[in-house]
């Protein structure tokens, strides 16, 4: 288990320093930069002016030196500073964490409540009009963007109620209701797009593993219908699901951004697109680097989970 | 210095005291104090606090309650003129020496927000550094209206309460650009970088938090110095990205008032329908669609294709197709009642592009033919528009009328970020671009947008003879000779076409019934001081 856990970690490893080379690349490539932004707000462009800023802001380097002055200031725990917000950037960004992960949490907590429980009842039912109804919910599910869904629920609720969710951040001390309604809408329209692919997944693993010649022993001795089919057959069928809900929870984290921006809330997701379209790159750089960093380690516990849940990985 | 005679100086009270009084209340109202209010904003502040480092509403419309100018527009009058500049860190002000030198005596009871006196030195720091002059205390990083003030020669702070802007000639319109929301008085004794990350003003309100992305919040100024205001003890502006989820917001009464600029009719009209009692006020935005044309290489280079591009654009179906009704028709400068400087309808109808869509497209055609383009042999060209819905939607409405008269063009969507670069370059044929102008005054227009040689000329449209026409309004001391002289101006500028107006497009500010003594104008740029606003509720 142990040689399994430092392979996982060494590739984690390596693909952090290749997210970085990439990321900074690509930030670089694209067309435009920070001083072509603040001269847009300006509406106007001068040359000298132009140099003058690329020098504050050092970004008249070589871009070797750009990365490595980077890499070597995020070893030391320093972000650097916001381009646009001249503060910072773990200034700028901590505050937006917490939303971030609270929201992709509830979202996949969400998605497997109602994924995984449909997904065993209709693999149990197979063929019947109640999993019939519960393929229709889940196709639905996937058929329907999350941000489509937010945007009906903004909309219903405005329309029906004159009323919609706080559009600044209400903190759980501050009032836990309104709290969790705020983070609950758009958990939901997160979730129900992720619980129908878990939902799929877990009806279509569980299908097979029920024809086994183990499930057919475990009936043959007349064991419940319970017993059968969490203790057996489930157990058996998890490996895909969670490998699912583990690429989800990493999806979401970067998939939250249109979600975040019609529910105004302050995560990261939204505040990266709004770096990505003014060139801040100390702030992108260290946003997508903490996302990779989520990604991997969400990927890293699940490899984990696989050793605990199937003997054959962790002594293999 | 001189001393101010006895007539300007008593213009100046005079003008003052209107200008007091004008701040008061409409009668049968009685403003009541306490309660805050939440304001809409669709982007974060672009760069803090700092407006003098940028020509966007996104800063300087929530930066205005942390600020004061020497002079501003009077907030309960809709439409801004000379005649509508009331003091505020000036107490009077004079004209003097054929309005080469512009003398202001500034109050004496004000304070910055860290408790420190206002005095004439925050004035000269401010205007030297905007307008980069050796003089200057410190540097701005950008000054985008640095061309307002290249006629001012020198400033002079000759005791802590008098100021002089010496001129290099008479120039009247220097009082209306000083009244801009672009224009407030910044604290000598504050690095101007400061202002990018909080905000130490005069104005009715304080800073206390910047929440970046999500809120910009103020708090009453104890020490505002007109006695009583502001009303509110304190006002939030509400970043919301998303417009579906701002009207929202609005419909639910989260917010209290629209940014200004955000209401089109479309919008108006569905907001109207959920809540009847949502007070509406339609005013121009003083930003007008309008087509640039490289005038520095072919076709464009061509007079008579330009004048082609005039005529080809139906302007009135853009009004409805693009706008839903939510704009109107005018030249280079505001139409009346929106402005004061504009055209006449009866005059705009004699314009190229604004009679009858079919006749003027006949005309495009000859005249294109002329320049040998047929519909046999089309003109292709590439269209460049900024990455944005508000710009798509008019370059498409433009390609389709082009097409019409035998010009092909294809779309070339730029990135916000190039946008500029590209267009003051000059790396572009033809152009679909918004220009929003900081307060309607000929001067800040034509020097900015016409002149020889300004970053912020796009079609590169030089002509010494218009160069003339634009130093001659400038210093024209009789305002109906002027107007007169403008007119002519945009006449020319019509006609020369390096830079079509399309429509001037108007916004129908929206707020809540509770929200008292909030007077929207005709220029999305000089309001939302929100010194006199109060809530009755």
């Amino acid at each position: 288990m142990k040689t399994y856990l430092a392979q996982r970690l060494g590739i984690a490893v390596l693909t952090l320093v290749g997210m970085s080379i990439v990321i900074f690349a690509l930030l670089r490539f694209a067309p435009g930069d920070i001083v072509d932004i603040l001269f847009s707000t300006g509406g106007y462009v001068n040359a000298e002016e132009r140099k003058a800023i690329m020098k504050e802001l050092g970004i008249d380097k070589p871009l070797v030196t750009q990365y490595l002055e980077w890499i070597r200031n995020l070893l030391t725990g320093d972000l650097g500073k916001s381009y646009r917000y001249d503060q910072p950037a773990w200034d700028v960004i901590r505050p937006l964490i917490p939303v971030t992960l609270e929201l992709a949490a509830l979202s996949i907590m969400v998605a497997v409540l109602l994924g995984v429980p449909t997904g065993v009842i209709s693999a149990v039912r197979q063929d019947t009009t109640l999993d019939y109804v519960l393929r229709v919910f889940s196709l639905a599910g996937l058929s329907m963007p999350a941000f489509w869904l937010g945007m009906v629920i903004i909309l219903g609720l405005v329309t029906w109620l004159q009323w919609i969710p706080p559009v600044t951040y209400v903190g759980p001390r501050e009032n836990f209701w309104l709290h969790a309604v705020q983070f609950g809408l758009p958990a939901l329209a997160v979730g129900y797009r992720s619980s129908a692919l878990i939902m799929r997944i877990t009806r279509s693993a569980l299908l097979e593993v029920m024809r086994e010649d183990y499930i057919r022993t475990a009936w043959a001795k007349g064991q419940s219908e319970g017993i059968v089919i969490w203790r057996h057959a489930l157990k058996n069928a998890i490996l895909p699901v969670v490998t699912v809900i583990g690429i989800e929870f990493a999806f979401l984290i970067g998939g939250l951004v249109v979600t975040e921006n019609v529910f105004n809330l302050p995560g990261v997701a939204r505040f990266l697109v709004q770096a990505i379209l003014w060139r801040d790159y100390p702030i992108v750089q260290n946003i997508v680097m903490f996302i990779a960093v989520v990604v991997i380690l969400s990927n890293l516990f699940v490899d984990m989970l696989y050793g605990f849940l199937d003997p054959r990985v962790r002594y293999g | 210095m001189r001393r101010p005679t006895l007539v300007a100086v008593a213009a100046g009270v005079a003008l003052a005291v209107v200008g007091v009084l004008s701040l008061t209340p409409a009668i049968g109202q009685t403003p009541k104090s306490g309660g805050t209010i939440n304001i809409m904003a669709r982007e974060d502040l672009a760069q803090g606090f700092a407006t003098h480092e940028t020509s966007t509403v996104a800063t300087s419309t929530p930066s205005l309650p942390c600020f004061s100018n020497l002079v501003f527009f009077d907030p309960s009058k809709k439409t801004d003129s000379m005649d509508t500049i009331v003091g505020e860190l000036a107490e009077k002000w004079s004209w003097q020496d054929n309005y080469k030198n512009l003398v202001f005596f500034l109050r004496k009871d004000v304070k910055w927000h860290d408790g420190k006196p206002f005095t004439s030195k925050d004035v000269k720091h401010t205007f030297d550094m905007v307008r980069d002059s050796p003089e200057a205390t410190a540097k701005l990083r950008i000054s985008p209206r640095k061309d307002w003030y290249a006629n001012v020669e020198h400033i002079e702070a000759p005791d802590p309460y008098t100021v002089v802007f010496r001129l290099k000639r008479p120039q009247p319109s220097l009082l209306l650009m000083l009244a801009s929301g672009y224009s407030p008085v910044y604290a000598a004794h504050v690095p101007p970088a400061a202002y990018r990350t909080g905000c130490i003003g005069t104005g009715p309100f304080k800073l206390k938090e910047w929440r970046k992305g999500e809120f910009i919040e103020y708090v009453k100024n104890p020490d505002f110095y007109v006695k009583g205001r502001p009303y509110l003890d304190g006002i939030r502006y509400v970043v919301i990205v998303e417009r579906g989820t701002r009207t929202a917001a609005l419909q639910s009464g989260q917010l209290d008032v629209a940014f200004p600029g955000e209401t089109g009719r479309t919008a108006m009209e569905q907001l109207k329908k959920a809540v009847p009692t949502m007070v509406f006020q339609p005013v121009a935005q003083n930003v007008s669609d309008n087509i640039i044309m490289n005038t520095k290489k072919p076709p464009f280079d061509n007079p008579k294709v330009r004048l082609a591009v005039g005529y080809a654009i139906d302007r009135r179906g853009l009004i409805q197709a693009a706008h839903q009704g939510g704009a109107v028709l005018g030249a280079a400068m505001l139409p009346k009642p929106y402005g004061v400087w504009g055209m006449l309808e009866k005059d705009l109808a004699a314009m190229p592009g604004y009679g009858k869509a079919e006749d003027m497209k006949a005309q495009a055609k000859k005249l294109l033919a002329e320049a040998g383009i047929t519909a046999q042999s089309p003109l292709k060209v590439e269209m460049s528009v900024r990455a944005i819905a508000i710009y798509l939607d008019m370059a498409s409405f433009v390609i389709n009328e082009l097409k019409q008269v035998g010009i092909e063009a294809t779309l070339k969507q730029i990135e916000t970020a190039q946008w500029h670069a590209t267009a003051t370059r000059g790396d572009y044929q033809i152009g679909a671009n918004l220009t929003g102008l900081g307060t309607d005054d000929p001067d800040a227009n034509f020097y900015e947008n016409y002149a020889c040689g300004s970053p912020r000329n796009y079609s590169q449209y030089c002509s010494e003879e218009v160069m003339k026409m634009f130093e001659r309004q400038s210093q024209e001391l009789d305002a109906k000779k002027r107007t007169a002289m403008v007119i002519d101006i945009q006449k020319r500028l019509e006609q020369d076409a390096p830079r079509p107006i399309l429509a001037q497009r108007l916004d129908y500010y929206a707020h809540w019934p509770h929200v008292k003594g909030l007077v929207a104008h005709n220029n999305i740029y000089n309001f939302s001081r929100f010194q006199d606003v109060w809530r009755d509720k």
